[in-house]
């Protein structure tokens, strides 16, 4: 076989090139109970939905529950943890959901506790991520400390999860000042509005969230009783498809798409909303 | 709350919880960022008033603070109507 030679060419199963690697978004928000493992399971579900791939990455780790929320629980075998420190694959450690085509949970570890991992850790996984996923959603936990700083780590978007009340948007302020300290311009959702507290004057209104905090709104979800019976099932509220919040929810997905023609929906006082129902039963409605 | 600085700028009670929650935030987050004082806060506006008040007679009773965010930037406005310039200082 002189003067010949073999070639071996690699085809990359990839479509993506270098430049068109997946892109890291955390959800973040420093108080607790808002909203952002709902907020990731349904945006997760959502963008799969519009076509993407898309891992969802649980960073509460020790204290688990996206996948419940997605109710995947029962399919864990590898989690974060084990990916971060290379003791299995992504394809090993990504579940499949096999109701949307696409989307992808990486479970947190329960046995662990958040400094399990360390920033460095974070930069090589969500590396990785990029290079398998067309988007990449980082659940971050409560606080502000080492499971703050891992779940920013490598991202490229922030996204802050706000419910209409003073300790969470004081919280909010605290986290999007510690965003901006990273070049991280975040974007806002105001999650569990109730429309008719806001319009009665017992409820700040997603426009005084916004001018106190002062940062770019992605969407408006309201309080909705569907999300906890969504939650109850492990399915997804975008699913649910005269749902308000899982209406808001796709909305938000298509804008972080990059559709600009989806405006964003202030909730309405709605007469006929189970909030309302309440009222009028107690004889408050004004 | 109603004795303190907060009780000046929230007035009579009328305002609804909605309008007090925007601006205990408001306030809130100044003091963090700021790491003041609601005393502190009062005594620089009454400093403030003294000043002012030796040029000029001015209205004590509608003195406003308010406050102005631009960007990142958090500004404590204090708005004071001003009766007359006073010809004589002291
Ligand atoms: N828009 C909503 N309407 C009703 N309940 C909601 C809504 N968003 C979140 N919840 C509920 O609030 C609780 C806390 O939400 P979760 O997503 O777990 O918050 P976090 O991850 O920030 O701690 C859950 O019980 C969830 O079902
Ligand atoms: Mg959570």
């Amino acid at each position: 076989m002189a003067g010949s030679e073999i070639k071996i060419s690699f085809i990359s199963k990839q479509k993506r090139g270098a430049d068109l690697k997946g892109k890291v978004i955390v959800i973040t928000s420093g108080k607790g109970g808002v909203g952002k493992t709902t907020t990731t399971a349904s945006l997760g579900a959502a963008i799969a939905s519009l076509g993407k791939t898309v891992a969802v990455v649980d960073m509460d780790i020790g204290l688990r529950n996206l996948d419940v929320v997605m109710g995947l629980e029962n399919r864990i075998v590898y989690n974060v943890v084990d990916l971060a420190h290379g003791r299995c694959q992504v394809k090993q450690a990504a579940i499949r959901d096999r109701r949307i085509e696409g989307l992808f949970l990486i479970p947190a570890s329960q046995s662990d506790n958040k400094n399990a991992l360390n920033t460095d850790d974070m930069a090589r996984l969500t590396k990785k991520l990029r290079d398998e996923f067309d988007y990449i959603l980082i659940d971050c936990p409560a606080g502000i400390e080492q499971g703050f700083e891992n779940s920013v780590t490598g991202a490229d978007e922030a996204i802050v999860v706000c419910t209409p009340e003073v300790s969470a948007v004081r919280d909010a302020d605290r986290i999007i000042g510690l965003l901006y300290a990273r070049s991280i311009t975040p974007k806002l959702i105001v999650n569990r509005i109730v429309p008719y507290m806001v319009v009665n004057g017992d409820m700040l209104s997603h426009k005084d969230v916004e001018d106190v905090l002062s940062v770019e709104l992605i969407g408006l979800v309201e309080m909705d009783e569907r999300v906890i019976a969504a939650t109850n099932t492990g399915s997804y509220i975008i699913d649910d498809k005269t749902s308000k919040a899982g209406q808001a929810y796709t909305r938000i997905a298509r804008r972080i798409l990059g559709d600009p023609s989806v405006p964003i929906k202030e909730p309405v006082y709605d007469q006929k909303g189970i909030w309302g129902k309440i009222t009028s039963k107690f004889g408050i409605r004004k | 709350m109603k004795n303190g600085f907060f009780g000046k700028i929230f007035g009579t009670g009328k305002e609804s919880t909605r309008d007090i929650a925007k601006k205990r935030l408001q306030f809130a987050l100044i003091y963090d960022k700021l790491e003041v004082s609601d005393e502190i806060l009062e005594s620089l506006q009454k400093d403030i008033v003294d000043v002012i008040s030796k040029y000029f007679e001015i209205d004590k009773s509608s003195l406003k603070l308010d406050i102005e965010r631009q960007d990142d930037l958090s500004a404590l406005v204090l708005n004071t109507p001003i009766l007359s310039a006073k010809r004589k200082f002291g």
